[in-house]
């Protein structure tokens, strides 16, 4: 009974394509078939590369609804309804591609010759750098798109100054004990879902690598971890304080590596500089002299260097930056962490002993381009869950720090730096600095504009000299703009891959009145969703299996280009964005600008037959053809036979690339950069000065505590919220197969409170309730669960789609982010990173709201899955 | 989200699932098929021609009507008999068209002569034995194959169990027993029709003792088996179950039949109120039967 | 050759990449699901945890839904992967209701004809795939027979970004499944049906 012809569509009859995904952010390559008919019916992961080893997580899979979507825009459409908003049907009109171009440019023209910071940029595709910096091109450092808002505002420069890196991770190739705090990374999110799940589950099984999960949850990494560390929400700097006060005083750090290869041996004068000599060289302690001398006198022996003690140095009181630390550690044992973290005192002596013991310190291994280095193999790893704090620069550094104490960084087994896209093989990504430092480069995107009171920018960006931008600020100015001072009205936004409205934080009414201020917005987009629910007009783009491109963007163990190639022709009217912008730009008249921008920004300028002439435009193709290029020298055909050009990270460059560099324990450039604020802020007269927060920049984390703890008490319970392996943010929710996993998985379908919670504050599983913090509120049916903190009551993503056109997405009973905080008393100033979490109360209530009442909301569609009726019976 | 006795629905959690295969319009073939079967057979007993068709009617009319209504791809159903060797479905499905073919002949036979009138006296006569035997073997299988293919699901601790053909028969007897009582008042003897009652009132007591017994044992088979049991006595069930099957349906009519068996109102109440609730136990048979979480590994390992 | 799986309940992470890889491979219409991965909570905090379950069929080497099949389209093949052929199915349900896993889905018609989006607005992807499908049958996972025909594994084994499937031959020893089985002490889901699957778990 064998068919003639396969009825399994992998070997259906067709061809095929190697290709990348795009499903997330990131970047694992994949083969795409495509049948004799030109429809792409199968995707695998392409197990030539070695990151994710042709893997895919589900999103990946899922691909091929999203090309086959039939709520993709289909053609350019212009906005007829004036009325906007959520829900509200804009009563499109298709227009041709000619007068789409017209309006749009017009209509941005109008304002860009006012002025350009009268536009808002929203460019979001991580895979493209060269559209997310398009605005530089009209001379505009606006920024509203969401990247940063929520992960990267602190993450990325703490990167920057202790890697010089964007991202990091534990290296999971020789790790055998991984602590995992706040982050998905390595189970269901993070860095490259699939990629990173597959080289971690090989740790786990086949080397028995410990996974220690400190989380407020009981997350996928929790679970599959061999010790899950319950932990009150936003205390997880704390406990990070709390293991660096057991490793330094009970002695447990590598303190070779911190006489060695950092500046912890740096004396720190009062007023928290180094203390210098006239040269500008610093002083450090020679205890075998009993002598201060020069960071490079020759006589220094490094087992001479003093980590600890108090001296005086031409007069000046002065401390190792290691004991400085050990100072503000005094006030941080496990004991008075507990009572902040829950973590019991014990819990985190216990972990700090046997994370440093698995650190081997000591211990060295020979690696296979004939260097000896030491091996760590035990790492702390974190990210937006744990560090997404007030004092996101400190948190991150907390950290670090636990890492740095047992001399882990960049180390085998250890916790690395990650570089994101390295333009070409050659790079390296590691500069000196003074004093034998390491060049702390926090600005991984670019330099921050120059300060200017009255700001330039909306969101303030110069007013935060180590920061990624902060849209969320946007908001804050719109509301008070003579307390800011500003001097101009943005009324342009243009919206590529972007959905802000959804990922901001900040009370969607405020927001919605905000996109409602503005005169035109235009989205670049492939799906409608709750952003393009405000667009004038809609410039539809070609999708991941129609287009070209090649991106390197933060693979944990791997280096090199992952090539796009379309699969198929586009099946509609719609255009590569490269098309789009290029086209804009013409008519803007800012061609040769835009193509200097991507020349920098894309590294072309590095090799000059690669550089773009600045009066042409190019294609997707040839912009991906040149990425390939400039990375290994291979032309386009190599690529598209190949897919990728990914390796393992050469060992040079992934193994301590600051050799005979000292690493920024302390970071110093946390005061330069507070004090050359203080002092243009003062030189401007700005009138907010003394309201800035200038205490958030710190050289060392200190055991402050973020502002949401001091929330009225009535707001009883810690908000967060999550991601998970099926979920692109909420984006992936319009895809049919995500959605028959994701609304099937008992962690996605209610709000998640601890089970005795909810027994003593009245509450059963099913209530419908009313979650409330001070800034907005959302409602949604409680799920009881022996996996959550006591203090916490938890939200996915999956729970957090509002209404828009798109009616496949189911809605919720309203918006995570609604609750958060958009102010700087819960911004931090050091690196503009938001509070991501927050404190609510929980009311219960009859019924669902009115505007839940209608049906098609999520939790209908629960309802239906939990009843499932049979067929024709009813269960 | 812990929970021992979860009954999860079309969720990816682990615990109990409904069987949601065999839907109302099966339980309604079972029905009508045990039903026809039933009435058939006593009728033949009792040289009843008006019972005899009915049961005919039920078994191959009703029977096949409702059960092609469930197939899902019923321009095939005639593949349904290709595998006697294994299959009760197979089995019942000949066992059908036996029972049917040979009750027609030999109603027609008893009724008008029909076979004799076609083949003479004697061929005729031996044809009308042998339609007898294949009615009645037939007949009886019908009666029972449905319960052996329940009892052969080990599936659902609720049918799993040699008292599935039992109770098949039982109730085949039974409903066979209501119906005759109805459509053979004044024409049967009223001494037979006594006879019956009685038999009824017997037949209500084997009913409810299968049914408690299938229940227990149920109860005491698996952890699925006691959830089952659950649904039917305190459950969602519960309210159809005590109230139709065993109030309405057994309880009712022995109480009805005892008191005033001799009036034809209150034989017309009764049968009504046993076919109710034999139909009420064949739809609630296949509503309560839950499938046993796949797998369980809690108690093995503490950290998987 | 006996064809068989292996489920490490270590590595697999709940992602149900499985499921819509399978989803793909087979053209599965909404709400039907030839593999899905469970999950369990179990413990009570802060000592709760959370166990993912693969689950596909077992391919019973006393496979009930064969036994009761009245229609032949329930087959066991050479190499040990129970069958349905599409063409011959009746869609009685009597092999759903043998199953004591609950691993057999009925191709219900309206979800065919209407689509995932719904409103008989089929996408290319379906229009090419659900030809395959005669809605009414009742079917299953075949261990992907077309793909390991050809050579390939699985596709829901292909994807798992856990490599928590380990599919291979159990008659040979030295199998990936058998040394995992044998290692960790592999065992069957419901041993006490007494189908002896060919799919195993290990913890
Ligand atoms: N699958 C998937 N992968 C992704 C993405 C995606 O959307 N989906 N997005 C990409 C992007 S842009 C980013 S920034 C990264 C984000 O990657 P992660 O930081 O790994 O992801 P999140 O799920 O946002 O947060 C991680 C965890 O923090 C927990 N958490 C919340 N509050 C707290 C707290 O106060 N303390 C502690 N310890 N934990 C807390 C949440 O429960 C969650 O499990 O992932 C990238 N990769
Ligand atoms: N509540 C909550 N809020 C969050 C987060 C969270 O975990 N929870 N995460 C935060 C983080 S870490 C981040 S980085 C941000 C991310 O925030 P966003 O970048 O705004 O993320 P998405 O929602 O994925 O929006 C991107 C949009 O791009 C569109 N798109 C998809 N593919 C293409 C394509 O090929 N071309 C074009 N032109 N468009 C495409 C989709 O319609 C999608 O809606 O959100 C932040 N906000
Ligand atoms: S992790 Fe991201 S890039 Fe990799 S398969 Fe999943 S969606 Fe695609
Ligand atoms: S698991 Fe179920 S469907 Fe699969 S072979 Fe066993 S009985 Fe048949
Ligand atoms: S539904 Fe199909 S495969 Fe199942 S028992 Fe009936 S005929 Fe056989
Ligand atoms: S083996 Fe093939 S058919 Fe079976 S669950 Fe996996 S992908 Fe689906
Ligand atoms: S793909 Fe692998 S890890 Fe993911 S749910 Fe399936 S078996 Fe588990
Ligand atoms: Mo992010």
């Amino acid at each position: 009974m064998t068919n003639p012809s396969p009825t399994a569509n992998s070997i259906k009859s067709g061809r095929w394509v190697r290709s990348t995904c795009k499903m997330c952010l990131h970047s694992c390559s994949n083969m795409i078939h495509v049948t004799d008919d030109g429809i792409i019916n199968k995707i695998e992961g392409d197990p030539t590369n070695p990151s994710n080893n042709g893997k895919l997580c589900p999103k990946g899979n899922s691909a091929i609804l999203r090309h086959y979507d039939p709520r993709r825009f289909k053609e350019p459409l212009k906005r007829t309804n004036p009325e906007k908003g959520p829900g509200i049907d804009p009563k499109w009109e298709p227009i041709s591609w000619d007068e789409a171009f017209e309006i749009t440019a017009r209509e941005i023209k109008k304002s860009l010759d006012e002025d350009p910071r009268k536009i808002l940029p929203s460019l979001e595709d991580f895979q493209k750098m060269h559209i997310w910096f398009w605005p530089l091109a009209i001379g505009c450092h606006n920024f509203y798109q969401s990247g940063g808002t929520m992960c990267g505002g602190a993450y990325h420069p703490m990167n920057g100054y202790i890697h010089s890196a964007f991202g990091c991770a534990n290296d999971a190739k020789y790790c055998n004990y991984w602590i995992n705090n706040g982050t998905g990374d390595g189970f269901s999110s993070h860095l490259h879902a699939a990629a990173q799940s597959n080289w971690v589950a090989k740790a786990r099984i086949d080397r028995g690598m410990r996974v220690v999960s400190v989380e407020p949850r009981l997350s996928i990494g929790s679970a599959k971890a061999d010790e899950w560390v319950p932990i009150r929400p936003a205390t997880d700097r704390h406990f990070a304080l709390g293991m660096s006060h057991v490793l330094v005083n009970e002695g447990l750090c590598d303190f070779d590596f911190l006489r060695k290869d950092s500046n912890a041996p740096y004396l720190v004068g009062p007023d928290g500089y180094f203390v210098r000599d006239t040269e500008k060289q610093i002083y450090v302690w020679d205890s075998k002299d009993n002598c201060a001398k020069l960071w490079n006198d020759p006589t220094l022996e490094n087992d001479n260097l003093a980590l600890e003690g108090n001296y005086t140095v031409n007069g000046v009181e002065c401390r190792p930056a290691f004991q400085v630390y050990k100072d503000i550690l005094a006030e941080c044992s496990p004991e008075e962490m507990e009572k902040i973290t829950t973590v019991p005192a014990e819990t985190t002596r216990r972990i700090a002993r046997e994370f440093s013991e698995a650190a081997k310190i000591g211990q060295t291994i020979k690696i296979e381009d004939g260097r000896t280095v030491p091996l760590r193999p035990a790492a702390y790893n974190y990210y937006r869950g744990a560090q997404g704090r007030k004092l996101g620069a400190q948190t991150n550094q907390a950290f670090k720090l636990v890492n740095m104490l047992i001399g882990n960084i960049d180390t085998p087994g250890g916790h690395m730096g990650v570089t994101i896209d390295d333009g070409q093989v050659d790079n390296n990504h590691v500069e000196m600095g003074e004093c034998g430092q390491m060049l702390g480069t926090p600005h991984q995107l670019g330099h921050m504009p120059e300060f200017a009171y009255p700001t330039n920018e909306y969101h303030l960006a110069s007013h935060f000299p180590n920061g990624v931008n902060a849209p969320h600020l946007n908001l804050l100015v719109h509301e008070n703009r003579e307390y800011w001072g500003v001097e101009f009205t943005p009324d342009v936004i243009v919206n590529c891959h972007s959905n802000p409205v959804w990922s901001i934080q900040g009370p969607r009414e405020k927001w919605v009145k905000f996109l409602k201020d503005m005169r035109f917005i235009v989205c670049v987009d492939v799906v409608p969703n709750e952003m393009t629910d405000f667009a004038d007009v809609i410039l539809p783009s070609s999708d991941v299996l129609e287009t070209w491109n090649c991106t390197m963007i933060e693979p944990p163990h791997t280096e090199g280009q992952c090539f796009r190639q379309p699969a198929t022709d586009p099946i509609y009217n719609t255009k590569s964005e490269e098309e789009i912008f290029y086209e804009l730009s013409e008519r803007l008249g800012c061609l040769e600008a835009y193509n200097s921008v991507i020349n920098m920004i894309l590294g072309f300028e590095q090799k000059p037959e690669l550089q773009l002439d600045l009066d042409k435009k190019y294609t997707d193709r040839e912009i991906a053809r040149r990425k390939g290029l400039l990375w290994n020298g291979k032309d386009i055909d190599w690529y598209m036979e190949h897919g990728h050009s990914v390796t393992e990270r050469r060992l040079d460059k992934w193994y301590r690339p600051w050799e005979g560099m000292r690493l920024n324990f302390y970071i110093e450039d946390m005061l330069k950069e507070r004090d050359g604020l203080k002092a243009k802020m003062e030189a401007m007269k700005t009138p907010y000065i003394n309201d800035w927060p200038f205490d958030d920049f710190q050289p060392l984390p200190t055991a402050r505590l973020d502002t949401l703890h001091t929330l009225p008490e009535e707001y009883n319970l810690y908000a967060i919220t999550f991601k998970d392996i099926q979920l692109n943010f909420g984006e992936s929710l319009s895809n049919p197969w995500i959605r028959d996993i994701v609304f099937r998985d008992p962690v996605h379908t209610g709000l998640l409170i601890n089970t005795a919670t909810a027994a003593k504050m009245g509450f059963e599983a099913g209530d419908v309730v009313k979650v409330e913090s001070p800034y907005g509120h959302l409602y949604g049916r409680l799920q009881t669960t022996e996996g959550m903190h006591p203090d916490a009551i938890g939200v996915s993503n999956a729970l957090s789609r509002t209404k828009s056109e798109n009616t496949y997405v189911a809605m919720s009973g309203g918006h995570f982010n609604d609750m958060l905080p958009y102010d700087m008393e819960n911004t931090d100033a050091a690196s503009g990173q938001p509070e991501t979490t927050t404190k609510v109360k929980l009311t219960k209530l009859d019924d669902w709201p009115d505007f839940l009442k209608q049906g098609g909301s999520i939790y209908d569609f629960v309802d239906e899955l939990e009843t499932k009726k049979g067929k024709g019976g009813q269960h | 989200m812990a929970n021992e006795n979860q009954i999860v629905g079309d969720t990816f959690k682990v615990g109990y699932r409904f069987q949601r295969y065999w839907d109302t319009s099966m339980a309604a073939a079972f029905f009508c098929c045990e039903l026809g079967a039933g009435l058939f057979l006593l009728s033949q007993y009792f040289d009843f021609a008006l019972g005899m068709l009915v049961g005919l009617l039920f078994a191959g009319v009703g029977k096949p009507y409702f059960h092609l209504a469930h197939m899902g791809v019923p321009s095939r159903a005639w593949r349904a008999m290709l595998r006697p060797d294994r299959s009760w479905i197979s089995r019942g499905l000949i066992g059908i068209m036996f029972f049917v073919g040979a009750g027609v002949a030999y109603l027609l036979e008893f009724q008008f002569g029909f076979l004799t009138g076609i083949f003479g006296e004697a061929t005729g006569g031996f044809f009308y034995q042998v339609a007898l035997v294949i009615s009645f073997a037939a007949g009886v299988l019908v009666m029972a194959y449905q319960g052996f293919a329940m009892a052969h699901s080990s599936s659902f601790a609720l049918w799993n169990t040699g008292l599935m053909p039992i109770s098949s028969i039982a109730y085949a007897v039974t409903a066979g027993l209501a119906s005759i009582l109805v459509l053979g008042w004044g024409a049967l003897a009223p001494e037979t029709s006594k006879m019956l009652v009685n038999f009824t009132l017997v037949m209500l007591l084997v009913d409810l003792c299968v049914v408690m017994s299938l229940l227990h044992g149920a109860f005491h088979g698996t952890t699925g088996g006691r959830q089952s049991v659950d649904l039917l006595l305190k459950g969602v069930y519960a309210t159809p179950f005590i109230g139709l099957v065993i109030a309405v349906g057994i309880a009712l009519p022995a109480l009805v039949l005892w008191l005033a068996g001799s009036s034809y109102a209150a034989v017309l109440l009764a049968a009504v109120s046993i076919l109710a609730g034999f139909f009420t136990y064949r739809v609630l048979v296949f509503k309560a039967a839950l499938y046993e979480p796949i797998i369980s590994f809690k108690p093995r390992t503490a950290n998987i | 050759m006996k064809r068989g799986m292996v489920f490490d309940l270590r590595r697999c992470i709940g992602c149900n990449a499985c499921v819509v890889a399978c989803k793909q491979e087979n053209s599965l219409p909404d709400g039907v699901f030839f593999t899905k991965t469970l999950s369990e909570e179990y413990g009570v905090y802060p000592a709760a945890n959370r166990v993912y379950i693969p689950t596909l069929c077992n391919h019973c080497e006393d496979a009930p839904c064969e036994k009761v099949c009245p229609s032949g389209a329930t087959y066991t093949r050479d190499d040990g992967i129970v069958m349905v052929d599409d063409a011959l199915c009746i869609g009685c349900g009597t092999c759903a209701v043998a199953c004591p896993y609950d691993q057999r889905s009925q191709m219900d018609a309206d979800n065919l004809k209407d689509g995932m989006y719904g409103g008989g607005n089929l996408t290319e992807f379906e229009k090419d795939g659900y030809g395959r499908w005669t809605p009414g049958t009742v079917t299953k996972c075949d261990f992907c027979s077309q793909r390991v025909d050809v050579g390939l594994e699985p596709a829901c084994v292909v994807t798992c970004p856990t490599d928590a499937r380990i599919f291979g031959d159990l008659d040979d020893p030295n199998s990936a499944p058998n040394k995992l089985i044998r290692e960790r002490g592999g065992q069957p889901a419901l041993a006490e049906k007494n189908t002896k699957p060919k799919v195993y778990y290990v913890d």
